[in-house]
C-alpha cells in the first residue's frame, strides 16, 4: 500500500499492507484459483518475453524489476505524517510493454512475500495477479489504445496518469473481492473502502507514473516504446 | 542505513532447520500454509494443533522464540480488513460500540480470531524459512522445482541488484533531503503535486540509470561467456533424510485438518 508513515521506510519493509493480501485471509480455492489463473498467464509471459527478448530478457528484466523496487522506496510527505509512494505495475507496464512486467512485477512481489513476509505465500499467486498481471494488462492496454490518438507528449502523460490511477483502482477492487468471496471482509465495507482510499493512494500512483514517463521521455526518448515522444503533426502509427 | 540488513533475512546459526535442504523446506513450508488456509472457522483445536510441529521446528531452529515473534509482526498492519466482520456477521450481540451503535456478534469475533489466528501461523512458518534459510539456497531449491529458468534468473538478479539499485535510491533521496533545507516553522518545498512530480522525476531517473546499469552488465555477462543460459554448480545429492523430515511436517498438518474433520 502506499499510504505508509513516513519515518517508517526506508528501514521497513518497501510496499507495506493494503493490496498484499497475506496467508490466512483468503479461503483455499481462492488461494489456488489464483495460482492457476497466474501460473497460466506467466507461463504465456514467459513464452512471449523469450520470444521477444531473447538472451538480454534476464538482465535487463532483473534490474527492472530491482529499480520497481527501489523505486516504491522514494516517497514524499503528503500530510500528517503519511506519504505517498509508487506500486509500479503500471509504470513497468507501460515501459517495459505488459510481458516483461508482469514477470517484473513477479519477481518484485514474490520477493516481498518471501524476505518481508509483505503478503503470503500461499495466497502468492493472486498477490500477483492483483499487482503484477492486472496492473501490466491495464497500464499497456491504455496506454497501446490511447497512443494512435496523442499527437504530442501531453496527452500521452495524461494517459500514463490515468492508466496508473487505474491499475491501482483495479488492484483494489480485485482484492476487495477476493476478500469477499472468502468471507473475510463483507463486500458492502471493504468494496468502497477499498475503493476510495485507493482513489487516493491512485492519484500519487498516478502522479509518479506520469512524471517518470516525462522524465524518461526528455532524457532518453529512444526507451519510450513509440508513445510518448510520437513527434508534433504525426498521425498515430 | 545498509540495505542488506532489511532485505536478507537470513539468521546465522547451526541448526538441523539451517542444515536441511532448501528443496526440502521450501515446498514443505509452501505446502504447511496451503494446509493451514483449509483450517475452517472456529476450529481451535485445529489451530492449536497446526501449532505443534511448527513451535517444534522454532525450538529445533535454534532461533530463538521472541527472534521469530518479533519478525511475525511485520505482517501485522493487514488485519484492519478483517475487522469489519465483527460488526457485520450476524449472530449474539457480545458489545456495542458506544460512539458508532455498532454491534459486536459472537460470530464475528469468532470469524476474525480463526482468521487472524491462520495468517499469524502462517507468518512463523514463512519467517522460519527465510530466517534459516539463505536466499540463494531458496532460490536454488525454485530452479530445481523446475521454475521457468527466465524466471528464477530474473529473481536471481532481482535479488542480486537490489542492493546496487537501492542504495542509489537511498543516495537520491539523501541528496533530495539536503537541498530541502527549511527554516524551523516555515513550511518547505512546494505543493503535494509538485513533491510527486519530483519523486516521479527521481524514479524516471532511476530508471534511466538502472537500464543503462542493466545494458553494461548485459556487456560484463557477453565478455565473460554468456549464452543466454545460466551456469550453475551442480545441485548436490538431496538426502532422503531431509525430503522424510519435510514430508513428515506437512503430514502432520495434512492429518490434523482430516483428524479434525472425522
Amino acid at each position: 500500500m502506499i499510504l505508509s508513515v513516513a519515518v517508517a521506510l526506508p528501514t521497513s519493509p518497501p510496499g507495506g499492507p493494503g493490496l498484499h493480501i497475506p496467508d490466512g485471509f483468503l479461503s483455499t480455492p481462492i488461494a489456488i484459483s489464483g495460482w492457476v489463473v497466474t501460473i497460466a498467464v506467466l507461463a504465456l509471459a514467459v513464452r512471449m518475453t523469450n520470444r521477444s527478448l531473447d538472451e538480454r530478457a534476464v538482465p535487463l528484466m532483473g534490474v527492472m524489476a530491482a529499480f520497481i523496487f527501489a523505486a516504491q522506496m522514494m516517497n514524499f510527505p503528503v500530510a500528517g505524517g503519511t506519504s505517498g509512494h509508487l506500486l509500479g505495475g503500471a509504470l513497468a507496464a507501460i515501459l517495459l510493454g505488459p510481458w516483461a512486467a508482469i514477470i517484473v512485477m513477479t519477481a518484485v512481489v514474490g520477493l516481498q512475500a518471501v524476505l518481508f513476509q509483505d503478503g503470503g505465500m500461499a495466497v502468492m499467486g493472486v498477490n500477483i495477479f492483483n499487482m503484477g498481471i492486472l496492473t501490466a494488462f491495464i497500464g499497456a492496454g491504455l496506454y497501446a489504445v490511447a497512443k494512435p490518438f496523442a499527437r504530442s507528449t501531453a496527452p500521452m502523460l495524461v494517459v500514463a496518469f490515468v492508466a496508473a490511477w487505474l491499475s491501482v483502482e483495479a488492484s483494489a477492487v480485485a482484492t476487495a473481492l477476493q476478500l469477499a468471496a472468502s468471507d473475510t471482509s463483507p463486500l458492502d465495507v471493504v468494496l468502497p473502502a477499498m475503493v476510495g482510499v485507493h482513489a487516493l493512494i491512485g492519484i500519487g500512483e498516478g502522479l509518479i507514473t506520469a512524471a517518470a514517463i516525462g522524465f524518461v521521455g526528455a532524457t532518453r526518448p529512444d526507451l519510450i516504446p513509440r508513445a510518448a515522444t510520437v513527434p508534433e503533426g504525426a498521425h498515430g502509427t | 542505513m545498509s540495505l542488506a540488513g532489511v532485505v536478507d533475512r537470513y539468521s546465522e546459526r547451526d541448526s538441523p532447520v539451517h542444515r536441511a535442504d532448501a528443496r526440502a523446506k521450501v515446498p514443505a513450508a509452501f505446502a504447511y500454509i496451503l494446509v493451514i488456509s483449509a483450517t475452517r472457522e472456529a476450529d481451535w483445536a485445529a489451530l492449536g494443533l497446526l501449532a505443534v510441529p511448527v513451535l517444534a521446528v522454532v525450538l529445533a531452529s535454534r532461533l530463538g522464540p521472541w527472534f521469530v515473534l518479533r519478525r511475525t509482526f511485520l505482517a501485522l498492519p493487514f488485519v484492519l480488513a478483517a475487522v469489519p466482520l465483527v460488526f457485520t456477521r450476524p449472530g449474539e450481540t457480545v458489545f456495542t460500540l458506544p460512539l458508532l451503535g455498532w454491534t459486536a456478534s459472537d460470530e464475528g469475533i469468532r470469524a476474525v480470531a480463526t482468521i487472524l489466528g491462520k495468517s499469524w501461523l502462517s507468518v512463523v512458518v514463512a519467517v522460519l524459512l527465510v530466517s534459516a534459510t539463505p536466499m540463494v539456497e531458496i532460490l536454488r531449491a525454485l530452479r530445481w522445482l523446475r521454475l521457468p529458468r527466465i524466471l528464477v534468473a530474473t529473481i536471481f538478479f532481482t535479488y542480486r541488484y537490489f542492493f546496487v539499485i537501492g542504495e542509489e535510491a537511498q543516495r537520491m533521496l539523501r541528496a533530495r533531503d539536503s537541498r530541502s533545507a527549511r527554516l524551523p516553522g516555515q513550511r518547505g518545498g512546494g505543493t503535494v503535486l509538485w513533491r510527486a512530480r519530483i519523486v516521479g522525476h527521481m524514479a524516471g531517473s532511476l530508471f534511466v540509470r538502472s537500464l543503462e546499469r542493466s545494458e553494461r552488465v548485459y556487456a560484463a555477462m557477453q565478455a565473460r561467456g554468456y549464452r543466454g543460459d545460466h551456469i550453475f554448480l551442480a545441485d548436490p545429492p538431496l538426502p532422503a533424510a531431509h525430503l522424510v523430515g519435510a514430508s513428515a511436517f506437512v503430514a502432520c498438518a495434512v492429518l490434523v485438518q482430516i483428524g479434525v474433520r472425522w
